[in-house]
């Protein structure tokens, strides 16, 4: 049986804080955010500040007038995952439906989390309960998976990376023998992926990798708990993928630090047994099928 | 006394080319009253243009640990106090900062900005800040001194309160007022509004002369103002459709301004969707019809002398 391709939009490439300014504007400055379409799905990766022209360019299809379904998954709740949330559209149209997965072992925890960001001291809308759409919340730790899409023909697994104080869910979106990892906020172990996320990651045609940093910046800023290009180059190299999609640049990094980096991270691939893995240093607006 | 812009924007930041020219980060202004390194530093506002003036504060004293600054937050909503966890200043200790905000009738202000940086959304907890923070809760209507500043505030027209303020040194006077709807249509406090009035429909008679007496308050905060720097996020046919989410529009900003005798308005917290491009019209279409006012639209990077006279309209 052969599936339609999996199609994948970058709407915000950007760590820890959105990053404005004309240095900035081939990679593009907005916070993390993946549109991803696999078995007649929309599912969105992490809500940052490049949810918010996605929900624009969503309000002018089905979500415009109400009949919209999206599947949101955050890998954590830290602000740049989360903060185009408010700001997003589709989810102030009645009638819209969402699911939003995450971090937590019970819903209720994600939830107070996204009401969090929504009290009365730090934004206009007061409560989610003002949103018109209808919002479920799935806590998603520790499950086994999640099976979406038509005829539950998607599997959707994760896996939790250590991320300096906190913790990230990395996901494995996975279709008739093809798969897509987001591996966003990932600081490993000097050991590299812990065995669990080794084995998530096995085999993915396409890992979208936290890359926030230089090898140079992630040895001085090792608490941080994010991948350095080469972290990231390995984890890709050690699952055999076949693609790996450079993310999450730190906000000080220019067009063309990152142009070096990905030149430099292209290298470390063909000296280290990557040379087949294609690279691709994420920017908004970047589009990507499997 | 100077003002520098370091964020103009308001809700949310846009990177992006449409706002190349005017920037994309939330509000956060600079006042510096001269250049000797012992007056006192001011910021206005923590949106996310903090963040690259606190690393040029790093460049200073502030990097040895010996700084000090205050910082004024019009209100606690994302787009004013969202720079905070990255402005540089904070982790270096031995530095001081003192930030005002209008006292919340719930809580403590610390622990409304604590909660900003709580496990859950930020990886270094507020009281792991190396620099010591100083909290002023301020009630309506206080009047301080940082310095030979003289600083007065009242409240404006937004949900959950924002304060403006007024601050004087050596005769010359600048105002930032921001966030606020006017002060006709809507009373914006505490709750909720799920239905707005229609503009014009008729209000609760106590409703509008508690608007009446927050206009006066905002007139006469900026009396003989040099310049006033003024929430302009909408049009008017934006503000038409969303009146009770407490912002202006540049009709209103000028009418204040005429009304307080001020001299110069300045355009600020921009609507995020605003194009450079329409913004250079926006600026071109109110100037061409103010005579009597200097105006311009607030740039990221945008430096102004307080007492000098902005572009205004008619016969060069």
């Amino acid at each position: 049986m052969s599936a339609a391709p999996i199609e994948i939009c970058f709407w915000g490439v950007r760590g820890s804080v959105p990053a404005p300014g004309p240095e900035m504007n081939r990679y593009g400055g907005n916070t993390s955010c993946v549109e991803l379409r696999i078995g007649g799905e929309l599912c969105i990766i992490d809500a940052g500040t490049g949810l918010i022209p996605l929900g624009r360019e969503l309000l002018k299809t089905e979500f415009g007038k109400g009949g919209g379904m999206a599947r949101l998954f955050l890998s954590h709740a830290h602000w740049d995952h989360i903060q185009g949330f408010p700001f997003f559209g589709p989810i102030f149209i009645p009638g819209n439906k969402f699911a939003v997965y995450g971090p937590g072992r019970s819903s209720a925890v994600l939830e107070n989390i996204l009401e969090g960001q929504m009290n009365p001291h730090f934004s206009p809308l007061y409560t989610m309960k003002n949103l018109g759409a209808a919002i479920e919340v799935h806590g998603v730790e520790g499950e086994d998976g999640v099976r979406i899409g038509t005829d539950l023909s998607v599997k959707v697994t994760s896996c939790t990376n250590p991320h300096g104080p906190t913790t990230s869910l990395a996901y494995r979106f996975e279709q008739a023998g093809r798969a897509v990892v987001y591996a966003s906020d990932a600081g490993y172990a000097p050991t590299g992926p812990s065995p669990e996320a080794s084995h998530l990651y096995a085999g993915a045609h396409t890992i979208i990798h936290d890359c926030t940093y230089s090898p140079e910046d992630r040895k001085a800023r090792l608490q941080r708990g994010f991948s350095s290009t080469e972290d990231a180059a390995r984890a890709a190299i050690q699952a055999k993928a076949q693609r790996l999609v450079m993310f999450h640049y730190d906000q000080d990094y220019n067009d063309d630090v990152v142009d070096a980096l990905a030149q430099r991270t292209r290298r470390f691939l063909d000296e280290n047994g990557g040379t087949s893995i294609v690279l691709e240093p994420a920017r908004e607006g970047l589009r990507l099928t499997v | 006394m100077r003002v520098n812009f370091w964020g103009v924007r308001g809700s949310y930041p846009v990177p992006g080319h449409d706002t190349n020219r005017y920037g994309g980060n939330t509000s956060c202004v600079e006042v510096k009253v001269s250049d000797d390194p012992d007056a006192p530093h001011i910021i206005i506002d923590a949106g996310t243009g903090l963040r690259k003036l606190g690393k040029e504060m790093m460049s200073g004293t502030f990097g040895e640990g010996k700084g000090v600054s205050h910082l004024l937050v019009s209100h606690t909503h994302w787009d004013h106090i969202q720079g905070l966890p990255f402005f540089a200043p904070l982790y270096q200790k031995g530095n001081d900062l003192f930030v005002y905000a209008r006292q919340r009738d719930d809580t403590h202000l610390r622990s409304v900005f604590a909660s900003q940086t709580d496990s859950h959304y930020f990886p270094v907890p507020f009281d792991e800040a190396q620099a010591s923070v100083h909290f002023r809760e301020l009630v309506e209507g206080a009047e301080f001194e940082i310095g030979p500043v003289k600083v007065s505030c009242t409240r404006l027209n937004h949900p959950w309160i924002a304060m403006a303020y007024r601050l004087e040194f050596e005769g010359k006077v600048v105002n930032y007022v921001t966030d606020t709807a006017p002060f006709r249509d809507i009373l914006i406090e505490q709750e909720f509004i799920r239905q707005p009035p229609r503009p014009g429909d008729p209000l609760k008679s106590e409703d509008a002369e508690k608007l009446a007496k927050m206009r006066d308050g905002v007139v006469r905060l900026c009396e003989g103002s040099d310049l006033v720097i003024y929430d302009t996020q909408f049009t008017p046919e934006e503000y038409a459709q969303r009146p009770h989410w407490g912002h202006s529009c540049p009709e209103d900003a000028i009418e204040i301004a005429r009304a307080a005798g001020a001299r110069n308005v300045v355009l600020f917290h921009h609507a995020p969707e605003r194009t450079d491009e329409q913004i250079d019209a926006l600026v071109a279409h109110h100037r061409s019809r103010t005579t009597d006012l200097g105006l311009v639209a607030a740039a990221e990077g945008m430096v102004l002398n307080v007492g000098d006279d902005l572009p205004r309209g008619g016969k060069k």
